[in-house]
């Protein structure tokens, strides 16, 4: 029986191709639907099969363009159908509501810390969108290695659409954090 | 609303064409800078904001062929010169010239921030979902923009003088980015494009302008005439064609390639 919830646990297993965690804590997932399309399936023969089912998924990409969302929307359809034997796996992606760093799980952003990405408070005021300027400022992070707050902006652009870069001038290390919207 | 009255479909893919095709246009301009800008950083980022630009172009193309039963890549690739609803200011080519590429920018991003807010506040409440997620990936390009103008403004007496000829240069066309598109007074008064908070071209001079005085520069701008028809009336420049079939050169060879 395919239901939203063993949906959402094959979810949790995907992990997202730029990120160390699940596409679940990073906060794309939105919403699951199992539907039955063929509506004149007899009850009587009981539940209807996987391959008689349709699941929808709704995703919210982190940024409009992120390159990764084709790979992403290939490895949830092919996971899904292969853990649960369902053939009509369909991934939408939306907009509404709008990501931000505040539907990282608190799980996801201890394991980004643990890699070396550190993620904006959700009470800071960058959370809402305001920009934060090329200096240090008050929404600086925390270095995720050594802890220190002797930090600098080295880049507001990194490796991939969400992040920027920063620099610990106490461990000397470079990390990256993710992009306050 | 969740669906759009008929009757104010085609004043809203003038619109909504007019912010993707100046944003496919800038961000295919700003794609040469690939490998060429100043500085490693500068030019990951410069690379990144030209990649969003062209991003938030397909997405606002994938809204308007769902509005009409178009195709994205048609839209983006597949219609003549005159079709297309872009300032001319984005068009103009930048003579490899990191002044003129950083005034265009800064031009360009304080428009769209003002467009897609009120688009953000639209009733039309799919549009302002989709506005109000490009509004938040703007307001990043805006403060590199500023920034940009900012530091370069205030850095050695040739950089000055640079940023400032680039920025004087580029005014004129500048003035012509708020030309309105056909038909957006019905959109204002349903709401689907609510009105701004004063005359766009008063605000988009006075950000602009605001910028600039916290380097000391002071720029006149002044709108075009109320007679002035261009870019968003199809008005293209000498340099437009020649790009077009640079960036439509793939999808005339093969309409059904995946982007």
């Amino acid at each position: 029986m395919i239901t939203n919830e063993r949906i959402r646990r094959v979810l949790e297993t995907i992990p997202d191709p730029e990120m160390p965690i699940s596409i679940v804590d990073l906060g794309l997932l939105h919403a699951v639907r199992v539907l039955r399309p063929d509506a004149e399936h007899d009850a009587s023969r009981g539940a209807p099969s996987p391959s008689h089912v349709r699941v929808e998924i709704d995703l919210i990409p982190t940024f409009v363009g992120c390159p990764a969302l084709d790979m992403i929307r290939e490895q949830v359809c092919a996971k899904v159908a292969s853990e649960t034997g369902c053939r009509d796996v369909r991934v939408n992606f939306v907009h509404e509501p709008p990501w931000s760093v505040d539907r990282i799980s608190a799980a996801g952003r201890e394991q980004l810390r643990s890699f070396g990405v550190t993620v904006p408070d959700r009470s800071s005021p960058g959370a809402a969108g305001a920009l934060v300027p090329l200096t240090v400022s008050g929404a600086a992070p925390a270095c995720p290695f050594c802890g220190a707050a002797q930090v600098e902006l080295t880049s507001r652009f990194g490796p991939t659409r969400c992040k920027m870069i920063y620099y610990c001038n106490a461990c000397r290390n470079s990390f990256e954090h993710l992009k306050p919207v | 609303m969740e669906t759009l009255p008929d009757s104010l479909t085609t004043p809203l893919v003038e619109l909504l064409l007019s912010i993707a095709d100046d944003k496919l246009i800038l961000g295919s301009r700003n794609s040469d800078w690939t490998g060429l800008a100043p500085i490693l950083e500068e030019d990951i980022a410069f690379s990144a904001l030209a990649q969003d630009d062209i991003a938030h172009a397909a997405s606002l193309y994938e809204f308007v062929a769902q509005l009409t039963g178009d195709r994205a890549d048609r839209l983006a690739y597949g219609r003549q010169p005159e079709e297309y609803r872009c300032a001319q200011l984005v068009e103009l080519e930048d003579g490899f010239d990191w002044a003129n590429v950083l005034a265009r920018q800064f031009y360009c991003d304080h428009l769209d921030e003002l467009r897609l807010s009120r688009l953000a506040r639209s009733c039309y409440r799919p549009l302002a979902a989709l506005a109000a997620r490009l509004l938040a990936e703007e307001r990043l390009s805006l403060g590199h923009a500023d920034g940009w103008i900012s530091r370069l403004l205030g850095s050695t007496e040739e950089a000055r003088q640079r940023m400032l000829a680039a920025l004087t240069a580029l005014a004129a066309p500048a003035c012509a980015l708020c030309e309105p598109t056909v038909g957006v007074e019905a959109l204002e008064s349903a709401g689907v494009y609510p009105p701004a908070e004063g005359e766009m071209f008063a605000l988009w001079s006075g950000a602009v302008a605001k910028t600039l005085q916290g380097a000391g520069v002071r720029l006149d701008l002044r709108p075009p005439g109320s007679e002035y028809t261009g870019g968003r009336r199809g008005r293209r420049s000498e340099a437009f064609a020649a790009l077009l079939d640079e960036i439509a050169e793939v999808y005339r060879v093969e309409p059904e390639a995946a982007w």
